[in-house]
């Protein structure tokens, strides 16, 4: 098992990520136990920022989402509106007060895929440096 | 006190006419106006003043005319529609009259956003062109926008702008017939120093017959600097300032260049009188009143004709 | 359609601070297609609030619901069963919507979330422009279809003013100058002489000479 993280992450990934199926799905769940909710979703294009938004109002220390690398997705276009949803979020938690880093995207390289697993590690490096959510620490 | 207007006269007796333009106070001194009075008594025929320019609040166009009527000079009252309804704009030109001032200047005026008052909500109930109608419909008609009679009319030689160098160039000259047609008896337009494009819209002009209809005075400005005619080139809309203009300011030394400004605007001048469309000029020296004494005599238009 | 814009948080939170149980209500229509208060809008606005609420150890409840259209008491009556459990509505609606649902519940404060700005046009995705300002006198057929009231920035009837450059407004250069876009359009119908008539001064009586307006069709009604 993964050293337990202190942040706990909602992850939200396109279906098409490589090595992304129920199978890697679960293994990542054993791997980092309640740190890590995990989201599977059609196309990253089907995120909206009130996702991000209430994955942070409930649970999150950080909401990420994964997409297809640029000019790869499947619906065209899924991937740039990610993009842009996650800047809207991002202004918006800035305005309460929150870290903009809280929310953050990781787009797929074509040259050199990244798994589930490996994206998800690369993230949680990402986040380390967060403290725990002030959001999340009034119910403690 | 000479209730005529000189320029009116001037023109009339096809003398070649002499305009300058006067800004008043950011303040209530009225000596502020008077000292200019005094430094173009002579040189002009008539003097505009400028109204709120810019958005810029200054000392109100009306009151300064009438400061500089009792001083014995005449003036042209500049009026923009952006900051009047269409009752206080007629209300101010029958007190214009009163006050014995004789020339008006309709303009649209700059847009709120670009002075000290950008929160002001801006009026235009009249555009300029309106506003020339209604003032003639007053003087030439004795009525008021509506149809109501007035009890006496004003006596106003009617003005509006013009410029040669804005967009779109064939409509120009359609909108300077407009201006004509609703009753503008002399047009002065924006600084030239762009001869040849001035000339284009003069040509187009006169082919409609406009420059017998209208006395047209062309608008010149003495440049002080280089960076003065980079900044009018790019910063101010509805300018033509050719490269070449800019490169003989750059091409005097610093204490030279205010000379070379001068000798430009004369040469303008003296093309300008060469020009039978072309009745006179309006000389607007910003904030550099001093220039256009000099400025007038070297164009050999001094002394001016006695009305 | 009607256009707004979210107020900032800051201005939002300060308007509900003194309410422990806030209602967001929001707007299926004009502000939904403005991306600014419909549905997705509310949802997104809640959570932020109740999030900043969290982190200031705030003891606020804040609830969302979406109708139809604001605007229309037909649905703002819908209002009617719900609306004890609030003690104020916050109203992601334009102008027309905040006002609706005060008149229907004068007892309950009703805050704007939003800033109403203009009747416009979608120009396409994530644009919007301004183009009526609602005169009462429609004159877009001498103009060519560009009404010189809402989209000149100094309402002529007999422009372009000597500002007007490269097809642009010097006010903002964004913005294209209305008068040049009515000489274009004219000039494609070979109409370009209308324009030498001197159009008259506007008859501003029909937006403001009554006050505010009212308009009572008989035959709409019961």
């Amino acid at each position: 098992m993964v050293e337990k993280q202190k942040n706990t992450l909602a992850l939200f990934y396109c279906q098409n990520a490589p090595e992304s199926g129920e199978i890697e799905r679960q293994a990542l769940e054993k791997e980092y136990g309640r740190s890590i909710r995990l989201f599977p979703i059609p196309c990253s294009g089907r995120l909206e920022p009130v996702h991000l938004l209430k994955a942070l109002e409930e649970f999150a220390d950080a909401a990420y989402v994964i997409t297809c690398p640029e000019g790869a997705c499947r619906y065209f276009e899924g991937n740039q509106r990610a993009k842009k949803r996650v800047q809207m979020t991002r202004s918006i938690i800035s305005e309460i007060g929150l870290e903009p880093e809280r929310i953050g995207i990781k787009v797929g390289l074509k040259e050199a895929p990244k798994s589930l697993k490996e994206l998800a590690g690369e993230i949680f490096e990402d986040i380390s440096g967060l403290r725990p959510s002030p959001v999340r620490g009034c119910d403690q | 006190m000479n209730n005529i207007s000189r320029l009116k006269r001037v023109l009339e007796n096809g003398d070649f006419a002499v305009t300058a333009e006067c800004g008043p106070p950011k303040g209530a001194d009225p000596e502020v106006v008077l000292r200019k009075a005094e430094i173009l008594r002579g040189k002009v025929d008539a003097l505009n003043v400028t109204d709120n320019q810019t958005a810029i609040v200054r000392m109100s166009s009306l009151a300064a005319c009438s400061l500089l009527k009792k001083a014995g000079l005449d003036p042209v009252l500049q009026m923009v529609v952006r900051d009047r309804n269409r009752i206080a704009l007629q209300s101010d030109i029958l007190g214009a009259s009163a006050l014995g001032i004789r020339n008006l200047l309709c303009l649209s005026g700059d847009h709120q956003v670009f002075g000290n008052q950008p929160e002001a909500f801006g009026v235009f109930d009249l555009d300029s062109i309106q506003f020339v109608q209604a003032v003639k419909t007053m003087r030439d008609e004795g009525i008021i926008l509506g149809g109501e009679s007035l009890a006496s009319s004003p006596d106003i030689f009617i003005g509006a702008a013009a410029n040669p160098f804005a967009d779109p160039l064939e409509f120009r000259v359609i909108r300077l017939a407009k201006k004509i047609e609703a009753g503008a008896g002399f047009i002065q337009t924006q600084c030239i120093y762009n001869i040849e494009r001035f000339e284009t819209w003069l040509n187009m002009a006169a082919d409609r017959g406009l420059t017998e209809k209208a006395y047209i005075l062309g608008g010149v400005t003495p440049l002080k600097s280089p960076g003065m005619a980079k900044y009018m080139k790019n910063k101010v809309s509805g300018m033509d300032v050719p490269d070449d203009i800019i490169k003989r300011m750059e091409g005097v030394p610093k204490d030279k260049q205010r000379e070379e400004g001068i000798r430009i605007c004369v040469e303008t001048i003296l093309r300008l009188r060469e020009m039978p469309g072309v009745k006179g000029v309006h000389v607007m020296a910003i904030e550099w009143e001093d220039a256009v004494g000099e400025i007038v005599e070297k164009a050999g238009l001094l002394p001016r004709p006695i009305s | 359609m009607i256009t707004a814009e979210r107020k900032p948080i800051d201005e939002i939170r300060e308007m509900i601070a003194p309410f422990k149980k806030v209602l967001a209500l929001g707007c299926g229509s004009c502000v939904a297609e403005c991306a600014s208060g419909g549905e997705k809008e509310t949802a997104m606005l809640a959570s932020a609030l109740r999030m900043a609420a969290k982190m200031d150890r705030e003891d606020v409840q804040i609830s969302e619901m979406t109708i139809d259209r604001q605007c229309v008491n037909e649905f703002v009556i819908q209002l009617d069963d719900v609306i004890d459990k609030y003690d104020a509505i916050l109203s992601l609606g334009c102008g027309a919507g905040v006002q609706a649902v005060a008149d229907m519940f004068p007892e309950v404060p009703v805050i704007p979330a939003l800033n109403t700005e203009f009747m416009g046009e979608t120009k396409g995705q994530g644009l919007w422009v301004e183009s009526c300002l609602g005169c009462g006198d429609c004159m877009l057929y001498y103009f060519a279809g560009v009404c010189p009231l809402a989209r000149c920035s100094k309402q002529l009837l007999n422009g372009p003013c000597g500002g007007s450059m490269n097809g642009k407004c010097e006010v903002n250069p964004e913005v294209p100058c209305a008068w040049q876009l009515i000489i274009d359009r004219l000039s494609g119908f070979g109409a370009l002489d209308r324009l030498e008539m001197i159009y008259p001064p506007k008859d501003w009586s029909k937006k403001q000479g009554t006050g505010p307006r009212k308009i009572v069709r008989e035959d709409q009604q019961r």
